[in-house]
């Protein structure tokens, strides 16, 4: 038969079972649209950083420093061997922005120079004239700025002419304050060129540190100096949301293993329905291989339909949310560059359906034909059946009759379930991190902007159990100038303040020792015994001998616990805050009042990783979104699965209502049906999140710290309880359509 | 005592120019310790009398009286409340679930019965007194035809039904497993119980009360 004649016939198969065809196109649409939400949240954060920095033209260095005379700046520059292009801009913090009946006091003005910009118009058109503006698309979005619109920049008003987008920070308000470009040449009569902002491009990126250390000795003079390299961007872009990010793409990989497991399922049963056809094919002479190739050929046929449908569902649903995301992180969408992963993600799914159906085919093309014409497939259960007597028991026995179909569906379930609580604990884990210190290794509750001479008084105020002193500066690896870091300082132990695990080595006992974050001391390649030199923001150099690394999660792990002795002499301006730990039992609220009545305004810790909290809630809703999907999806395998052994037992349930079983015993047979599969499952599904699927998603989340990613007690009873009231709706909805059918009907199947 | 009465029978299946009346006005009595047979050629109507009769499935027109109620009248509850305690079924195909032993076969009515503990007494007494103890304790699977017959027989003996309907009951079987199934149900219909059995089996037709033929949609003497 040739191949459009086979396509032919493998329509008109699939049409002879219209229902039965649809379901199975339905199943395959389902794990097509998870596996199409997943490739789009997966690619579309993955590749937002490198597109977006890409698109913008982001520069390989951002310097800043104290305000400097244009020409100065770029007479140091223009000596850097490596210098690809540069551009020059002035930045204003804390500047009066309204629009649109919106207002913030915290704005960022940005005056750009000429030469290239570091940022991409989305929308208008750059800048042109002095009484013209370009808004950020953070801030555009959250006041509905539109190009034409004007903003008033303290007393000025300026007509917005476009919208840009630069990854060089996260998004208003994800962002602290929003973020405005106008020209240089708007303000220059007022402030002449001064800049403190040097874009830097290169031309060759390998070269970064060098060049950094040549910039550095070419800086005298200028004070103040900072560099950002796209690294530094990435890293403080992932401080806002990437742990975030990085679970949604470790639960696209999860949604990607659990599709492939329903896809092939799905495809099992297919073949299974279809056993006595392929007994028939086998007894008037096909061969194995033509049973099989028929089988892939319907397969395929339904599968591209269907997984296109599924995966352009999936692709639409997520889009919004995953564009949402991208947005507050100040990234771009993938837009048609997603095409070619969502093809390949089809090519998959039908290679995938195809191949599951080939397998079970063979097998049954392989096994003696009269077995496959009795359905020889049924497994009988041993006689000392471990099933409970009674109606339930006997739908039990029905559902372990098909010990394969049986496994698959068992199998699917519990990936399910796992992944619903998995998502579950993903959602209180962000819960956590937005209002637990404790769950980012946090011990102490308050801060107090004071010096250090204030801790013994703050000590004495009841409630507090302990004060300390802590320094906290970013610098940069000396030898890795691309590599920042966080260090934080106490001058004495710091694990009553903050007590991250030991993963390695020993805790800090004098002035030359540090403990690092496994987050930066993979990228140092640094182990306990290494000698650890950082560059302070003065340009200082500090070196610490390392005596442990630690599972820190603050700041990705990049961070480097120390005594603040050899800080301080190398910059005796560096000043720090108080930190306060409460008496257990006490009361956060009336402890910060006692402080304030003392002089001492305190500030609550929290423990987000970001510094918007309602971002974290978003996601932690959305996350609750994806595991009420995930439920819906635990009930489609459910009733396909009763739905399958209903179809095949439509004359038992006949001969069960013939006998008098009336629309109670049905259901309760049907029940025992569904409810074997979920008492196997649950328990399954609580071992697999517990041992296998919340470590590694906590491992592939961040691995340079243990993330309690588990779901908690009441979750576990609510996902198995969940899973109970689905087996009974799916044996409610397949018991429906077995009520609704003449009793003769069932009879007349066999 | 008049246990079944059908009147005016009429069921078509299909539609439009498809539709074919199989029954088209037939009328039946059963009266207790009677044995009927129907007989007719295949696609006459005879299955789908006896489904009529027992409730399995409703007439487009006429009315079927079982125990004094009229199946048309009754709700889904009603209907199985007379499959329950009033009709059993014998089928050609046996319909054995091949899970349960053939003991767990037989006493699967007897966990819908009122009382649940008498008919389990009747199944099992049914069981032995068919010679069925070995077979009890087998799968259908393991078992001959005419064992497995016998075990539908029980089973739909189990709650002691005043009417007992046999599709076909011979029609799998062989010779000697046909005699002893028809011998077993001539026996049956004695007291307040009556049988109405559709075959094609000629010594079916001999050992019953009454042989009535299907023709054109009517039954005939």
């Amino acid at each position: 038969m040739t191949l459009p004649g086979g396509l032919t016939a493998s329509v008109r198969r699939l049409r002879v079972h219209p229902g039965r065809t649809l379901i199975a196109a339905l199943g395959i649409a389902a794990a097509a649209a998870m596996l199409g939400a997943a490739v789009t949240v997966a690619y579309g954060l993955h590749t937002g950083f490198d597109r977006s920095a890409r698109r913008a033209d982001l520069p390989d260095v951002i310097a800043r420093f104290d305000d400097q005379p244009q020409q100065r700046v770029d007479a140091r520059l223009r000596t850097l061997p490596n210098l690809r292009a540069r551009s020059y801009r002035r930045e204003f913090t804390g500047v009066p922005l309204d629009a649109n009946g919106h207002a913030s006091q915290n704005g960022v003005l940005q005056a750009v120079g000429g030469g290239r910009r570091g940022y991409a118009i989305v929308a208008g058109r750059d800048l042109r004239r002095p009484d013209e503006a370009v808004g950020e698309r953070g801030v555009a979005r959250e006041w509905n700025i539109s190009v034409g619109q004007r903003i008033g920049i303290g007393n000025a008003r300026l007509r917005v002419v476009g919208v840009a987008v630069s990854p060089d920070n996260v998004a208003f308000p994800l962002a602290k304050g929003p973020r405005v470009y106008v020209s240089q040449s708007a303000l220059s009569p007022r402030i002449g060129t001064r800049v403190n902002i040097a874009l830097i491009w290169l031309n060759d990126p390998s070269l970064l540190d060098q060049t950094l250390t040549q910039a550095r000795a070419a800086s005298f003079g200028v004070g103040g100096l900072r560099f950002l390299t796209r690294a530094g961007v990435r890293t403080t872009i992932d401080q806002a949301a990437g742990i975030v990010i990085a679970l949604l793409v470790a639960f696209s990989v999860v949604a990607l293993c659990s599709a492939g497991v329903m896809l092939m399922a799905s495809a099992q049963a297919e073949v299974e329905r279809r056993l006595q056809g392929i007994g028939v094919m086998r007894a008037i002479g096909f061969s194995p291989r033509a049973v099989v190739g028929q089988h892939v050929l319907d397969a395929g046929v339904l599968a591209l339909p269907a997984g296109a449908a599924g995966i352009a569902a999936g692709a639409l649903v997520a889009s919004r949310p995953s564009a949402n995301l991208l947005e507050s992180i100040n990234e771009l969408p993938p837009g048609a560059a997603l095409l070619g992963p969502l093809a390949l993600a089809l090519l998959l799914v039908v290679l995938l359906v195809a191949g599951s159906a080939a397998l079970p085919a063979w097998r049954a093309a392989r096994r003696p034909v009269v077995s496959v014409l009795r359905r020889g497939e049924l497994a009988p259960v041993s006689r000392a059946s471990r099933f409970p007597a009674g109606f339930l028991g006997m739908g039990m026995r029905l559902t372990a009759a098909r010990r394969g179909r049986a496994f698959a569906t068992v199998a699917v379930l519990t990936i399910s379930a796992a992944v619903v609580l998995a998502m579950l604990g993903m959602a209180t884990l962000l819960n956590g991190l937005r209002n637990d210190p404790g769950l980012v290794g946090k011990r102490y509750q308050l801060t107090v902007n004071a010096p250090a001479s204030e801790v013994a008084a703050i000590r004495r105020v009841p409630g507090v159990q302990a004060a300390a002193p802590r320094y906290v500066l970013f610098a940069a690896d000396s030898f890795l100038l691309g590599e920042s870091l966080k260090v934080v300082a106490y001058p004495g132990d710091h694990t009553p303040f903050e007590d991250p695990p030991l993963a390695s080595g020993r805790r800090l006992r004098s002035n030359g020792e540090a403990e690092v974050g496994t987050g930066i001391a993979d990228a140092l390649g640094v182990r306990p015994g290494s000698e650890l030199a950082i560059e302070l923001p003065s340009g200082r150099e500090v070196r610490f001998r390392v005596t442990g690394l630690v599972r820190a999660f603050d700041n990705d792990g990049r961070v480097v616990y120390t005594r603040p002795a050899r800080l301080l002499a190398a910059d005796p301006s560096l000043t720090g805050e108080i930190a306060v730990k409460l008496a257990p039992g006490a009361d956060q609220r009336a402890v910060a009042r006692r402080l304030f009545a003392g002089g001492h305004p305190a500030q609550r810790i929290t423990g987000g990783t970001t510094r918007n909290a309602s971002f974290l809630s978003v996601l932690a809703a959305l996350l609750r979104a994806v595991a009420l999907v995930d439920g819906l999806v635990c009930l489609y395998i459910l009733v396909q699965a009763l739905a399958l052994t209903a179809r095949e037992r439509r004359s038992t349930i006949a001969v069960l209502r013939a006998s008098g079983a009336g629309r109670r015993e049905v259901l309760l047979v049907l029940a025992g049906a569904a409810l074997v599969v979920v008492l196997a499952a649950a328990p399954a599904a609580v071992l697999l999140e517990l041992a296998v699927l919340g470590p590694a998603v906590s491992h592939l989340a961040a691995s340079y710290v243990s993330l309690p990613l588990h779901a908690r007690a009441g979750q576990v009873a609510i996902v198995v309880g969940a899973l109970l009231v689905l087996a009974v709706a799916a044996a409610a909805l397949a018991g429906r359509r077995l009520q609704r059918e003449p009793v003769v009907a069932g009879l007349r199947s066999d | 005592m008049r246990l079944v009465t059908a009147t005016g029978l009429v069921k078509s299946y299909g539609s439009g120019r498809a539709a074919r009346r199989v029954l088209d006005g037939a009328d039946l009595e059963v009266h207790a310790g009677e044995l009927v047979a129907i007989v007719g050629p295949s696609g006459c109507g005879k299955s789908t009398l006896l489904h009529l009769l027992g409730g399995l499935d409703l007439p487009d027109e006429g009315s079927v009286e079982l125990g004094g109620r009229r199946l048309e009248r009754e709700t889904a509850r009603g209907l199985t409340e007379l499959r329950r305690d009033y009709v059993g079924f014998v089928f050609q195909f046996f319909h054995l679930i091949p899970e349960l032993t053939g003991e767990e076969n037989v006493l699967l009515p007897a966990r819908l019965a009122a009382d649940r503990r008498a008919a389990t007494r009747r199944g099992r007494k049914l069981i032995a007194d068919l010679g069925l103890s070995e077979a009890a304790r087998r799968r259908p699977g393991e078992l001959s035809g005419g064992e497995q017959q016998r075990l539908s027989i029980a089973r739909a003996l189990v709650n002691d039904p005043r009417v007992l309907l046999a599709d076909e009951p011979t029609g799998n079987l062989d010779e000697e497993s046909g005699h002893h199934v028809l011998g077993l149900l001539r026996s049956l219909a004695s007291g307040e119980r009556a049988v109405v059995l559709v075959t094609h089996d000629a010594e079916a037709a001999r050992i019953a009360d009454r042989v009535l033929r299907v023709q054109r949609g009517r039954l005939e003497e």
